[in-house]
């Protein structure tokens, strides 16, 4: 059912949501890179998060060329609220790692695999660093007990992709995406290695810009740095 | 939650890369992980310094040594 809030969304606000979350996931693994649990994993961190900001560089870059921004809030992050505050426990981090980042990947395969010509061209050569984020995060799942964050994980991640019959399943029908919304949550479950946790989402609290149920966003710490006023404080005042 | 700072079980792995395909692979480090998925994860990050053409891992106890520095061929 498509509900009733959802109006007929472009291509601009799902992209410019993808950019958003990969930005600051790569900010999150980025605070871990030196409180990961061994220094392989560091540097791992480090490295993907490093990936995930390129990425969500390259989504922006394409903005541009996908028509005009359509109520989509310019200056606030669409992001989903697991990436709203810092995670205090490595199982955070590792759900996320191989639930979220899949998640948002899928969608990245999705469009580098549909009609819209920038996105093909652009968008193929993440898909090959991002087989390391899943290959990293499915591996550290076996070893954490993380269950809370990775059914956390999982809840925000089926938000994000949206309800049935709504704007991913006509950007589907459309051939701009590869996969609806059906064949992004099998897929999902494919690449994590475990079948999605029952979840209950409240659709009719859905907001379709920010593709989450829950209000809230980024920590002021985050948007200071986001935003280059964090830094200033160690510049010398004139 | 619980998780052990470092993995209980882990297998050494050997790094093989090269930057053209004219040359042979050389050994360029090694990564400790407890599969093979994380080995892969970890070699990728750690080693992607240069824009290598190829890179795999290999087990180190799959390899069966000859000879080592200081043993005769024979």
């Amino acid at each position: 059912m498509v509900p009733g809030r959802v109006r007929e969304l472009s291509l601009y606000s799902l992209v410019k949501s993808l950019a958003d979350n990969k930005q600051l996931l790569g900010m999150r693994y980025a605070e871990w890179c030196i409180a990961a649990p061994s220094l392989e994993a560091d540097i791992a961190a480090a490295a993907m998060g490093l990936d995930d900001i390129g990425h969500s560089r390259v989504l922006y870059g394409s903005l541009r060329e996908l028509g005009a921004p359509d109520g989509a809030d310019q200056s606030s992050y669409a992001n989903v609220p697991y990436l709203d505050k810092p995670w205090t426990d490595w199982g955070q981090f590792v759900a996320a790692n191989s639930v979220l980042d899949s998640a948002f990947t899928l969608m990245i395969e999705a469009l580098a695999n549909g009609k819209v010509e920038v996105l093909r061209s652009r968008l193929k050569k993440m898909l090959q660093e991002e087989r390391y984020h899943y290959l990293h995060g499915r591996s550290w799942m076996r070893e954490v007990r993380a269950g809370k964050a990775i059914e956390r994980a999982w809840r925000e991640s089926l938000e994000w992709i949206g309800p049935e019959g709504a704007d991913v399943d006509q950007l589907e029908r459309d051939g701009q995406l590869a996969y609806g919304v059906r064949e992004l949550g099998r897929r999902l479950e494919e690449r994590v290695g475990s079948a999605a946790p029952p979840v209950d989402i409240d659709w009719k609290t859905w907001d379709p810009i920010r593709r989450r149920t829950q209000p809230g966003g980024i920590d002021k710490g985050t948007l200071d740095m986001l935003q280059g006023l964090a830094e200033k404080r160690y510049m010398p005042s004139a | 939650m619980a998780y052990s700072r470092v993995h209980a079980n882990v297998r050494e792995y050997d790094v093989f890369a090269r930057k053209t395909r004219v040359e042979p692979l050389h050994q360029v480090g090694s990564v400790v992980a407890p599969d093979d998925d994380l080995a892969m994860a970890y070699a990728r990050a750690t080693y992607d310094e240069e824009r290598w053409v190829e890179m795999m891992i290999v087990p180190r106890d799959a390899v069966i040594s000859l000879w080592s520095p200081g043993e005769s061929e024979s």
